[in-house]
This record gives C-alpha cells, structure tokens and sequence, in this order.
C-alpha cells in the first residue's frame, strides 16, 4: 500500500507541472493588461505602473514568471495580490469557507443521493422510484445560475428562511441555503447511478448464488449487494468532490461567500497569474488527494483491485 | 428528511433581517458596496469608488463643494489663495485640527503626505496628481520599459514649500486656475507622521481625520465598522452615529440584501434598472447625472479623418432611443456633464437626429469604405447591447456595413492608446473635481491622460492654456466654453447620453441628495 501511495504522488508531480503550466499559459494569453483593468476608466502614471509591474514580475517573460510563481508556491512566500491583499491571509480566510460550504453541500448531496438511489433501486417501478426519476430529469435541466438566484430570492428575499447572502450568521445557518442549492442540483446524478447499480447488481449471479446458498436477507444486503453496487458510486463522489471547486466558483460569487471560488473568480477577472496557478495547485493537490482515498476505499471495497 | 432537518436549524436563528437597525435606537446605516472588500485604508493609494468612499468617511478634504449651492467651501482649510498667475497657491490651515490619535494638523502633514505618494518608486495610486507640481520629474526620473523605478535622492517636490505651522504652498509647473477645485479631493488627505513612516503597518488601523474613525479591529475581508468621532469640528458632519459599509461583490446580490431588509443603502445594478422603482416603491433616488458617455472615433484610422463624416455619425444616432434603451439617462446635448458649471444645454449643433442631414453630410464627405467597427466590453452586461442598437442606427441610417468586436475593457484601452484600435469604441468620463476643465484637459488636450480618441488640435490646447491662466473663474469659463465649441466642430468624439444612478434606500434614512455632488448615503438623515 505504501508503494502504492508514493507511486501516486510522485506520478502526480510531472502532471502537476503540465496542469499548472497550462493553467498559467491560459491566463498569460488573455487579452488586456491587469494593471489597467484593476485601475478601470482612469490613466495610472507611468511611474505606478513600472513600479507594480516590476513588484508582480509582469516584465518579466512568461517561463520566468510561471518558475517565479511555482518558487513563490513552493517556498511558501506568496506574497500579495495586484490589489495589495495579503495571499497568505486571504487563503487563511478562505479555505475554511470553501471547505464547509463543500462538505455540507456533499453531505446534502450524498445523503440525499444515497438514500433514494437505494430506496428506488429496490422497489423498483414504485412510487418513489418513478418520482425520483421525474425529480431528477427535472433537477438535471435545471441551469445552477437560475437555481441560485431563484433561491435566493425566495427563501433569503421573500420567505426570510436564510441570510441572502454573506456569511455573517456564521456555520451552519450562512451555508445552509448555497450548500442545500449544490446538494439538490448534485444529488440527481448520484440518485440516478446509485439507482442502475442498485438494479443490476441485485439480479447479479452472485447475488441469487448467495441466495440460493440458503443466506440471509440481511446478511446478502450488507455483504454482497451494497459492497458492489458502491463501488461506481465511490469513484462518482470522488469526481464530484473534487470538481466542487469549480462550482464554487459560481455559487460562491452569488451568495458572496469569501472561499476560494470566489478569490478565483476576481483572480481570472484580474489575470493574476501567480494567484490562479496557487489556486490551481491547491485544487489539483486535493484532486490527487481524494482519488488517493477513492483508490484505497476501493481496495477496502473490492480486494481484487488492490495489487493492480 | 434532510430539507426537515436545514428547515428546523434556520428556524432557530432571528429571521436574520436585523442586522442594521437595531443597537438601542442609535442612529446607524449599513451601506452596501458592489465590490471585493478593502485591502487596506490608505486614501493616497486609493483611486477606486470604494476606497474613496470609506475615505470620505474617515477622512476630511481640504475644501468642499455646497451640496446646496455647487460653491466650493473650506473644511479643514482656513484659506486657498492663487498668485496673480494662479501658478503659486497658498494653503492656510485651519488651527485646532487633530488626528485621531490626537496629534494636531499641520501643513508638514500634507506637505510629508504629498510628497511620500509623489514618489513614483512607492507605487501609490495618487501620484499622479502631483504631475503638475514643479519638481515632479525629479522624483519620477524615467524609466526604461521594464526596469523597476528605482527610488530617487530627491524626497521631495521643489514645488512644496511649508510657510509655517499651517500654511503652505503648492508651486506649478504651469498656471493652473482650477487648482483649487481639486483641493477636494481625498486621494490628497494627510497621513499622521507615524503612519508616514510605516504605512504598512496601519494600513488596517488607519488615523483619519475626518468624522468617523475605526471602531474595534478591523481585519482582510470584514465589513468596516465606522464610529463618530468627536474631534472633527468641519462643516455639515453626517447625521449618523454608526456607519458599516458592507462589502457585497456581487451588485445583483447586494440588491438581494437591500431587499431582504440587511441593508440600508444600495447601487441599483444595471440588470434591475427596469425594475427598481416597483421593487422598492418609495424607497428610491435618482442622481441627476454622474457623468457623460461618448463614442469615440479612433483618429489614427484615415477614414474617419474628415469631420462631416463624424458629424454625418452623430447625426445618424437617435439619442433619445439610445438613451431610453440604456435607461436612465438623458440625450447629450454637449460634452459637458449637465450638472457642472459651465455646461450650455444646446453646445452640440449635429447632435440632433436627422437621418436626411446624416445621408448627405456622409455624401459630402465622400462616403465611407468597408465596415464600421464597433468595439465593446465584454465584461460589461449591456455592452454587445449598446454596440448593437447603435451599429443598426448607423446601418439603418447611413446605409454602412457593420462589424462587433467584443473585447475586455482593459485591452480596448491598451489597443487605444498605442493607436492600434479599430473602430469605434464606447467611452465615459466622470469628473475628478467639479470644473468644466476637468471634462476638456483629460480628453482632448493632445497630452490628456483619457485622450481616447487620440485627437490633436493647437488651437484648442492653446485655449485650454488661457482658460488654466486666468484667474478670474467666469472668464476662464468662458475660455473654456471655446475650446468645447472647437472640440464640438471637430467632433473626435460623439457625445451619447449623460447618465442617472439609482439608488435604493430603507425606510429610516433619507439619502442627500444634491445635483452638485449627486446622492450620499453618509450624509442621509434619519428619521
């Protein structure tokens, strides 16, 4: 297992570098300076300019501002952003926003998506069954922008249920309402995957050879069907944890939550190079991270997979 | 089962609609901004809305403008005096003025202040202010594209000379009448002698001058919590006890706090233009104009060289169409903004929609060749909007093909200003300081710093000159009423529309609101 770990991470560093470079490229080649675009209409003198571009190493070519970047990263020194904010202060600030705005939404979203899929994987064509899949197309189509608004003014303008926005009221009323949102629109994929795994494996050959051994009902549902019908789920929910950064870009931007999607957000807005690529890194970092959990939680599930 | 769950927990909260009113019946206001939250409070470093504005608070200016009367009046300054050439100006200080932290005002604040931001190697926003004060070269020396400023021997602005304990006086490079309107600004406020030394160290607990000051710590991303301070003796000091200025970025989801009772004062974003006024019945105010829009020829391209061309353009756009599309905004007669003194209602005379009279000065001129670009931002929500109801006007009307470029507001900029551009481009101007001057210098002196359209002309620089020369305010006025007329018959630019903000405000204040200095939720009274 330790090889197997290691073997990971140190895989993951040269694609690190091809992600982070990419990322950094992208940024480099949009159009408009970022020294302009942080000052709007009004001219800055010439003076300013050179000093702020010589602070951020904007004269600098772009291989020798990604490697000023990447060394800023790695030593920890990451200095501040175009508009004077502090990085370090900024990623103490945020990290534990995003953290419990993702962690609620998925426990919305896994709960939810958990409890129905299996419910209606087993009494298939029931009532609850054929609702869920009316619910789920329906939350499918729906646009996340839409929703968010929508339910931001219902519930935060109209009802008074939750704050509008901000996070003032602290955790967990300030993250109810975003993380409730996120967990809906998540859970119609979960539902529906949890659902067919469900179904297929219960008329598995495996299963009616349990049963026909003569086991329990229990003891075939808890030893046999659930370990097998989990194990596409398992690398479902890693995807989806890992892609909930780029959700909360959005969500984060619309209910003014200060976490990391909305510092990416103003970051791309500026063309901060050197603040896109940390955010990236951070991102990719917790991206291997959890596919590392997912691949053990596998190995745990299914023992075949665990000397591939 | 897990929505039961959410429901039940948010129902132990207060209904969280009590954020602003409140605290013993004190009269306070929670005022939101549509933008990320401050950094730090440094006025001289600051050039943005939101900067200035938490300034405004904390800070006082040397001289003000009535909100009742548009006069220009002393707050902290007991006099501000030109030469007889208005080159040389004299500050007198009021006495009995101190920072917050108790320490007395004195000219050396303001003379130590102005020449620490005129110091290009510091990086301060402000530091262009002091490009017309004598001795600004010698503190930003040129500097090779790419090089880093380096700080230079010289620490300060020949042109800066403190008289006394509160006087001193500000030398130009050339005369300037209008130097003493731009007094008001609050990118000029002085700093205490131990923030001078360290503005890093303060740029959180900053030592203002002005009416309110800090209240507890304030740290990166908290909303700002302002508290009365008694020290301040100014004129007109606001009405309210408390201040918090919200950090909301998002003006959509601001608007959404207004409406849910967390705030008491918000920006209408442009998306809610159309609804506002029943959004908010009763609770809305209109500015009457905060500034001019224009759209811009680009005077490097040969084709829009000839001015009955441009003038066949303006006359081709129906501005009362345009301006009812944008909304909220009134037709341009000039390229005055219509509350500044100076501006005349009818300077414009091919601002008038006559699509026959566009046909035929667009014949006299010889027509056009290929398309006409249009250029706009977008970043902005209204901008392939706006490009599009004027590219059909100019289609409809001048029988001329039509392209759209979208592009981000920062590289229109750029592809202007090293005479790259191609097309038309939309631009606006609000004034830094209440003076006609301040419309005519930045846009179309040949050295003006928000020169768009890259136009050229002596005869009007030379007017500017004589306007800047004389002294006396009504004469200068006049003068530069002459340079706008030429700017007029050159037309580099077309004026389009002065635009109104909207504001919404609760039930408990009652915003100022001035057609000199527009609408103030600092200044609101409560009722």
């Amino acid at each position: 297992m330790t090889r197997f770990v290691a073997r990971r991470v140190l895989t993951a560093i040269p694609i690190g570098v091809i992600v982070t470079l990419g990322v950094f490229a992208l940024v480099f080649a949009m159009p408009g300076d970022p020294l302009r675009e942080l000052a709007g209409d009004k001219p800055i003198p010439a003076a300013v300019l050179a000093a702020k571009r010589a602070q951020f190493h904007l004269d600098q070519p772009f291989i020798v501002q990604y490697l000023l970047s990447m060394k800023d990263i790695v030593t920890g020194n990451f200095g501040t952003t175009f508009a004077g904010a502090d990085i370090a202060d900024q990623l103490r600030l945020r990290i534990p926003v995003t953290l419990k705005l993702t962690l609620l939404a998925n426990a919305f979203q896994w709960t939810l998506g958990l409890f129905f899929g299996i419910y209606a994987g087993f009494k298939r064509n029931g009532m609850i069954d054929k609702s869920l899949l009316l619910a789920t197309l329906v939350l499918l189509a729906v646009p996340g922008l839409v929703a968010y608004f929508a339910a931001q003014y219902v519930f935060g303008v109209e009802l008074k249920w939750f704050p509008v926005s901000g996070v003032l009221e602290g955790f967990p009323r300030s993250y109810l309402l975003p993380a409730l949102v996120i967990g809906l629109l998540g859970f119609a994929g979960l539902a529906r995957l949890m659902r067919t795994s469900i179904v297929e494996t219960v008329n598995a050959d495996f299963v009616k050879t349990a049963r026909a051994k003569g086991l329990g009902e229990q003891r075939v549902l808890w030893r046999h069907i659930l370990p097998n019908a989990l194990l596409p789920v398992v690398t479902f929910i890693g995807i989806d944890l890992a892609g909930m950064f780029g959700g909360a870009i959005i969500t984060e931007s619309i209910f003014n939550l200060p976490g990391l999607g909305q510092f990416m957000f103003q970051a791309i807005k500026l063309k901060e190079g050197g603040v896109v690529v940390l955010l990236s890194t951070l991102a990719f970092g917790s991206f291997i991270l959890i596919n590392l959990a997912v691949d053990i939680l596998y190995g745990i599930l299914d023992p075949r997979v665990r000397n591939v | 089962m897990t929505l039961g769950l959410a429901l039940a927990l948010s129902a132990c909260g207060d209904g969280g609609s009590s954020a602003s009113s409140g605290s013993g019946g004190a009269k306070s206001e929670t005022i939101a901004i549509a933008a990320d939250p401050l950094e730090y409070i440094n006025p001289l470093n600051e050039n943005g809305s939101p900067g200035i504005q938490v300034a405004m608070a904390m800070f006082a200016p040397l001289v003000t403008t009535d909100p009742n009367t548009g006069k220009t009046v002393n707050v902290l300054a007991e006099s501000v005096t030109p030469d007889k050439t208005s080159q040389t100006w004299t500050i007198k200080l009021k006495s009995g003025n101190t920072f917050q932290n108790g320490q007395p005002l004195t000219a050396k604040d303001y003379v130590d202040s102005w020449n620490l931001t005129a110091q290009g190697s510091n990086g301060w926003k402000n530091n262009g202010f002091f490009s017309k004060v004598e001795g600004y070269e010698a503190l930003n020396p040129p500097t090779p594209d790419g090089a880093t400023p380096k700080p230079t021997s010289v620490k300060a602005l020949s042109g800066l000379k403190q008289v006394d304990d509160l006087t001193f006086t500000v030398k130009l490079k050339v005369p300037f009448s209008q130097f003493g309107l731009t007094l008001q600004y609050l990118g000029l406020a002085p700093l205490p002698e131990e923030v001078r030394k360290d503005p890093d160290a303060y740029k959180r607990k900053p030592i203002g001058n002005g009416p309110y000051k800090l209240e507890g710590e304030w740290n990166a991303g908290d909303d700002i919590k302002l508290a009365k301070w008694d020290g301040y003796k100014g004129p007109n000091a606001p009405a309210a006890d408390a201040i918090t200025y919200r950090f909301i970025p998002n003006a959509d989801t601001a608007y959404n706090e207004f409406l849910a009772g967390t705030v008491d004062f918000v920006d209408v974003p442009s998306t809610k233009i159309k609804t506002f006024k029943t959004d908010a019945p009763d609770q809305w105010v209109t500015s009457e104009s905060s500034g001019a829009n224009y759209l811009v020829f680009p005077a490097w391209d040969a084709r829009f060289k000839n001015p009955k061309l441009r003038a066949a353009f303006s006359q081709a756009i129906d501005r009362k169409a345009f301006a009812d599309l944008v909304g909220l905004a009134t037709p341009a007669t000039g390229l005055i903004a219509p509350d500044i003194n100076g501006y005349r209602a009818d300077a414009c005379k091919v601002c008038s929609f006559d699509a026959g009279k566009a046909k035929q000065l667009l014949q006299e001129a010889g027509g056009f060749s290929g398309p006409v670009n249009i250029n706009y931002n977008t970043s902005s929500a209204t901008g392939q909007i706006f490009a599009e109801a004027i590219g059909n006007m100019i289609r409809q009307n001048l029988g001329l093909e039509v392209k759209y470029t979208g592009k981000q507001g920062s590289e229109i900029t750029e592809l202007a200003d090293t005479r790259k551009l191609d097309g038309l481009r939309f631009s606006g101007w609000g004034h830094d300081y209440p003076s006609i001057e301040d419309y005519l210098t930045p846009m179309f002196k040949s050295s003006g710093d928000a020169n768009f359209s890259g136009y050229n002309n002596p005869a009007l620089d030379k007017v500017l000159a004589q306007g800047d020369a004389e002294p006396d305010q009504e004469k200068a006025i006049a003068l530069y009423q002459q340079a706008e007329d030429i700017a007029l018959a050159d037309l580099p630019l077309i004026p389009l529309y002065a635009k109104q903000n909207a504001y919404l405000h609760s039930a408990k204040i009652e915003p100022r609101v001035s057609k000199y200095v527009g609408v103030s939720a600092l200044y609101a009274t409560f009722k």
